[in-house]
């Protein structure tokens, strides 16, 4: 049976906070962009995962009682996930950019559909179904470079 | 056959309901009829006051939220 709703503007969706990397490359600004999506399109709200590094007491205390914490990673470094483990942030889902099959490159340029691929899997919650892999750190990456998987233009 | 039906005036939360019964569809491989009903006197008419809904076989699954997809299997194969 379906639970009963509570009121007639949407507020069933269950509460969520948003950390995008929004790191400079390509993918960490496309994070951003897709929070933004998210937030309007009621997923759940975007926070700045800035804040969150530095240990703001409001934010976390927020983070830690909302009922999934999303996180949007650009790259493989993961250090949106990384902060929110650090503030004892309990992650909820997780989605890597490049593993959704966007590169990551110096342009910055990107296209609605790059975004449109982020927000569906995020409705999906393809973040809950797979581990993301967290990169061998004495292998420094698959390029050997600073581990991130950018091929050294980060 | 396995009626599934998204009831919604066609928001983009409606849309990203649809997608996941779909993808939820396609990946059990069974065979089901997806319908979007966006006519909001039929909504009204079958008790939905929070779209979008998701109704299985005619019963009331979900309101006012999105399951995700792996939900939305186990919906489908209790």
């Amino acid at each position: 049976m379906t639970e009963k709703p509570t009121c007639s503007c949407g507020a069933n969706e269950p509460k969520r906070i948003i950390f995008p990397c929004a790191g400079q490359a390509n993918v960490g600004q496309l994070t951003n962009l897709a929070a933004i999506q998210l937030t309007e399109e009621g997923y759940g709200s975007i926070a700045c995962a800035s804040l969150l590094a530095i240990g703001s007491e409001g934010l976390v205390t927020n983070a830690k009682n909302v009922d999934e914490v999303v996180i949007l990673d650009g790259c493989p470094m993961l250090c949106a996930k990384k902060i929110a483990e650090a503030q004892g942030v309990p992650v909820g889902q997780h989605l890597v950019m490049t593993e959704l099959g966007i590169t990551k490159g110096p342009s910055k340029s990107y296209t609605n559909d790059d975004i449109e691929k982020i927000v569906a899997a995020c409705w999906k919650g393809e973040g809950r179904m797979k581990k993301a892999a967290i990169p061998d750190k004495k292998a420094g990456g698959k390029d050997g470079g600073c581990g991130c998987g950018c091929g050294g233009t980060c | 056959m396995t009626k599934i039906e998204i009831l919604g005036t066609g928001c983009a939360k409606c849309k990203r309901l649809f997608a996941n019964a779909e993808q939820a569809v396609n990946e059990l491989k069974i065979t089901a009829e997806i319908v979007k009903v966006d006519d909001l006197i039929e909504i009204v008419e079958r008790g939905v006051m929070l779209p979008p809904a998701l109704f299985i076989n005619g019963e009331v699954r979900a309101e006012g939220r999105i399951p995700d997809v792996n939900e939305i299997k186990k919906m489908l194969t209790e």
